[in-house]
């Protein structure tokens, strides 16, 4: 029996879990929470008013029974020695995959953990998410600002959706006169690809949301209600979320090389290893791999390392497929890393595909090698070769 | 004062931005930046960033594989 040890239940490490068969491999599973959490429901929870609960599940129902779950706080990985520590236990392993995601640093901008605790967001978890949606209720006028801190986090197309779904909610509440949406971000255009910004940006203006490029937060003035950008501009707000620096892992993981200068665990693009070591995987959100930090990517390298494990030479592709979903129907954004972003607008029919996928989220996570093979078609069907750039 | 090099070669757009905008949030004025890129989109941006910024672009060169541009920071607020 091979000792594989998991650190961080999320999509990438559950699916990894429940992949490695039981009569070859031991499997432990280290979570400091003890409900996994469907992450794109926080906006749906922030701005449709969805109860918190639909998104969240105990782990432990997740994991298939032979999995052990250990619930505790990891404070160490030491890749030489093969250890693991924990506040209350010391574990070795025979393979270790790092699925701990990325860390949420808000003390890194002035005046940020300060608006998170005031208003909530839709990226600390589904309390805060739930939190933003009471705000929201709240407000009757002024402008609902959404603001990103570093180019680099989780789900590209987040800010995008939040100021759609945002627009839609206030329409709603009858304040769309009252109440403006600000969408702030870093880069040159209204997306980081400016093929997906071209498509987007006429339905932006559509829905009345302003655009402001260039604008990295600096800074929070939650006193005078102003953020600064690096850039040197500000914007005024009568509520604000700021997507906060993310990084990788906080505990400390020897040797320290691996991490980079914002303590992502470095790995092999295709292969998920840790850099330097055979023994050692890093998987989603905590990784420096060059690709979208999003549930897709996770999975496709849980598929990839549980694949390896049993001996075979798998490799992830760099493969995205982010939904944005705009007031109409919306697009799918797709790429790898040989390809720039594709959009693939989406028919009502496409769409449907997207919401029958948030359905079945919890069963493709407890039984990942039945859906496999439904995945593994839909990838292929829309691989971005043969896209081309027609969409599909 | 110092020269602060930004390597963004192989980043595809807007990665050579974003390593800038990440140099920049450290910088000082007086600070010369000079990022290496190769995404043909850096140009315009890169263009579009200095006017927006304020900054002060002192070199803009195709060399024969990269692009090359040296931005002195002037515009940071102490």
């Amino acid at each position: 029996m091979k000792k594989v040890v998991i650190l961080g239940g999320g999509g990438g490490g559950a699916i990894l879990a429940n992949l490695l068969p039981k009569d070859e491999f031991d499997v432990t599973v280290i979570d400091k929470k003890e409900n996994h959490v469907f992450l794109p429901g926080n906006l749906f929870i922030a701005f449709m008013g969805h109860k918190k609960e639909r998104y969240m599940k105990p782990l432990k129902e997740l994991l298939k029974p032979h999995i052990k779950f250990l619930h505790d706080e990891i404070i160490s990985l030491d890749l030489n020695e093969r250890k693991i520590k924990t506040k209350g236990k010391e574990i070795e392993y025979d393979y270790v995959a790092i699925a701990t995601g990325a860390h949420l640093d808000y003390d890194a901008i002035s005046g940020n953990t300060e608006l998170l605790n005031k208003f909530g967001d839709y990226y600390s978890g589904p309390e805060n998410a739930a939190k933003l949606h009471n705000t929201l209720m709240g407000m009757k006028e002024g402008n609902f600002v959404i603001a990103v801190a570093d180019p680099i986090y989780m789900c590209p197309p987040a800010p995008q959706k939040g100021a759609f779904l945002s627009s839609k909610f206030f329409a709603k509440r009858g304040l769309k006169e009252k109440v403006k949406v600000i969408l702030a971000l870093p880069f040159p255009h209204a997306y980081s690809s400016k093929v997906i910004s071209d498509i987007i940006e006429p339905e932006l203006r559509k829905e009345g949301i302003e655009v402001h490029t260039f604008f990295t937060v600096d800074s929070i003035d939650t006193k005078n209600k102003k953020i600064f950008s690096v850039e040197g501009e500000e914007i005024n707000y009568e509520v604000a979320v700021v997507i906060p620096i993310h990084e990788g892992p906080e505990y400390e993981v020897k040797p320290a090389e691996v991490k980079d200068d914002s303590n992502y665990i470095k790995i092999d693009k295709y292969t998920s290893k840790v850099e330097g070591f055979d023994d050692a995987y890093a998987i989603g959100d905590c990784t420096n791999a060059p690709t979208s930090k999003s549930g897709v990517t996770a999975h496709l390298q849980a598929e990839t390392v549980a694949s390896r494990l049993q001996g075979f030479d798998a490799k992830y592709s760099g493969r995205t497929n982010c939904p944005l979903l705009t007031n109409g129907t919306g697009l799918f954004i797709i790429s790898d890393y040989d390809h720039p972003p594709v959009p693939v607008k989406l028919s009502k029919f496409k769409r449907l595909m997207e919401d029958l996928f948030v359905a079945t989220y919890w069963d493709a996570i407890r039984y990942p090698e039945l859906w496999e093979p439904i995945f593994k078609a839909y990838f292929e069907a829309t691989n971005p070769e043969v896209l081309g750039k027609e969409g599909w | 004062m110092a020269v602060i090099r930004v390597d963004a070669r192989g980043m595809a757009c807007p990665g050579p931005i974003s390593a800038l905008t990440k140099a920049y949030r450290k910088a000082k004025n007086g600070d010369i930046l000079e990022v290496l890129a190769t995404d043909p989109g850096f140009k315009p941006d890169v263009q579009a960033w200095v006017k927006r910024t304020g900054n002060e672009l002192t070199e803009l060169t195709e060399e024969k594989d990269y692009i090359k541009a040296s931005i002195k920071v002037t515009a940071k607020k102490t």
